[in-house]
């Protein structure tokens, strides 16, 4: 089996999964509710909660999945990009995991992480398919051939769509993550009642800034008695924004790319109105669009290991 | 007892093997690769990760980043091999390579680290209290040395080995092992929400 480390962002996760891809344990500790008072995720903050958390996760899992320590065959942790302190945590504990026990490591890039959440049992999808990760730290449009090839089709150039919901929401006085808060206060608003500027900026990529004014000036704009009465509208309508960018953008790879099979991984694919302009589009379960450990694990499947000793000097990487 | 000891807190690791009180090896490391170094003193000594009876790892203060790779590596060996350990203060192994000398460790943001009555604390270097002929050692002493100098203190050359952490020290220095899990880090600062 494989063992899965995730410490990217804000959750601390241990997955046990198996080479035909089941899930046997998946454990996600979040840090939400402790990065809600910032508004957002403090990097120290989630720094030091990792390493309280790390090992307890792994513990858990092998305790869900009744399994000890001997039955994993390679350690799989995520390399990067994310914060690079709690990036550090897992990959120096998935290394003296390795290290004691002479494993191989696979070192995983997250964003190969949220594509390979679509290969878990027990409806593994096939490449290939065009995907649309949209995520709290990133947009992207992936022109996946297979499980190991990828083309990066679109991106965004400035916050990423998940940013741009915590961020709206802050805004708005809505709490974190703001998504899930924007999401459901939107099911009481009408999304046309704003006309938020969806970006046009150049080729497959997207830009979520202006979008971020646009909503900071309408919110100045009213007065305080005046926001409480126009807050649903508001989220409406900034929701439907962002995800006009994003179904219209992903429509338009599909297109480009010649794939007529869509899928949505990510924190933003949990989003309601999301899911609902693309019908057609393939998900993941809302347990595994979120950040979790399944799906490094599930990615180790498909990347190269590294032998002991090779990987004792390996560094972490926030970005590429 | 094979005792495996390391400290990353500081900005020059330490790791050393020791086997009751005598020191198999011991090894200058960084943070990232002090599993390479932890893996060259086992093989030199031809013992296997499974045949270490304890563990003693520095807690720091020191960088955040380097407390928790120090500390995430002892978590990680603890849960694979079932052994206990000991946190060693950073600065207790610095002044015990040291004897006599004041302990100053740099903690950026014109701050050092340093134990002021019994204590560890993170204050501004001006703010010590140095009686004339005092001896100051790590880091710290390096980077503000004139300053230590002007009110009286001696700070040994830079190449001075008493600046460097040696992880013998640590095992030396090592009480009651318990489980490695309980084995707080010494941030002694709170965590900036903008940092």
């Amino acid at each position: 089996m494989i063992l899965g480390i995730e410490t990217s962002c804000d959750e601390t996760a241990a997955a046990l999964v198996t080479e035909e891809g089941e899930i046997r344990a998946s454990v996600v500790a979040s840090q939400a509710e402790l990065h809600a008072r910032y508004g957002g995720v403090v990097p120290e903050v989630a720094s030091r909660r990792h390493l309280e958390l790390v090992t307890p996760v792994i513990r858990e899992t092998l305790g869900v999945a009744g399994a000890t320590l001997d039955d994993v065959d390679r350690i799989a942790v995520t390399q990067g990009p994310g914060l690079i302190g709690a990036l550090l945590v897992g990959l120096a504990a998935a290394k003296a995991l390795a290290w004691s026990r002479r494993l191989p490591l696979v070192p995983v890039d997250h964003l190969d992480g949220h594509v390979a959440s679509l290969y878990l049992q027990p409806e593994p999808l096939e490449p290939p398919f065009l995907c649309l990760l949209a995520s709290g730290g990133h947009t992207m449009l992936l022109d996946v051939r297979s499980h190991t090839e990828r083309e990066l089709l679109g991106t965004t150039l400035d916050d990423a769509a998940g940013e741009a919901f915590d961020k709206g929401a802050r805004l708005l006085g809505l709490g974190y993550p703001g998504g899930r808060e924007i999401d459901r206060l939107a099911q009481d608003g009408d999304p046309a009642a704003y006309a938020f500027p969806v970006a046009r900026v150049p080729g497959l990529d997207f830009s979520f800034s202006g979008l971020k004014t646009a909503l900071l000036y309408a919110v100045r704009d009213l007065g305080e008695e005046e926001l409480a009465e126009r807050r649903a509208d508001l989220a409406a309508s900034y929701q439907h924004a962002i995800v006009r960018a994003l179904v219209e953008r992903t429509q338009e790879a599909a297109r480009q790319a010649g794939r007529d099979r869509i899928a949505i991984v990510g924190g933003v694919a949990a989003n309601s109105e999301l899911r609902a302009s693309l019908p057609a589009a393939i998900a993941a379960p809302l347990s595994l669009c979120t950040d979790n450990a399944a799906m490094i694990a599930s990615a180790a499947r498909w990347t190269e290991p590294v032998a002991y000793p090779r990987y004792l000097a390996l560094d972490a990487y926030a970005s590429r | 007892m094979l005792t495996l000891a390391f400290d990353t807190a500081t900005a020059t690791a330490t790791s050393a093997l020791v086997d009751d009180g005598e020191v198999l090896g011991e090894r200058v490391s960084r943070a990232q690769s002090l599993l390479e170094d932890v893996d060259a003193l086992l093989r030199q000594a031809g013992a296997h990760p499974s045949e270490l009876d304890r563990l003693a790892v520095g807690i720091g203060p020191g960088s955040f980043t380097g407390v928790r790779i120090g500390l995430a590596v002892a978590r990680g060996l603890a849960l694979s091999l079932d052994v206990p350990g000991a946190g060693v203060s950073t600065l207790a192994a610095l002044a015990a390579g040291a004897p006599g000398a004041l302990a100053v460790i740099d903690a950026k943001r014109r701050e050092v680290f340093a134990i002021v009555d019994g204590e560890p604390r993170a204050l501004a270097p001006a703010e010590l209290q140095l009686a004339p002929g005092t001896v100051c050692i790590g880091d710290g002493a390096i980077r503000y040395r004139d300053l230590f100098e002007e009110r009286g203190a001696v700070v040994p050359a830079a190449d001075d080995e008493r600046h460097l952490p040696r992880a013998r020290f640590h095992a030396a220095l090592a009480g009651e092992a318990g489980p490695v899990d309980e084995i707080e880090p010494l941030y002694l600062r709170v965590p900036d929400a903008d940092a």
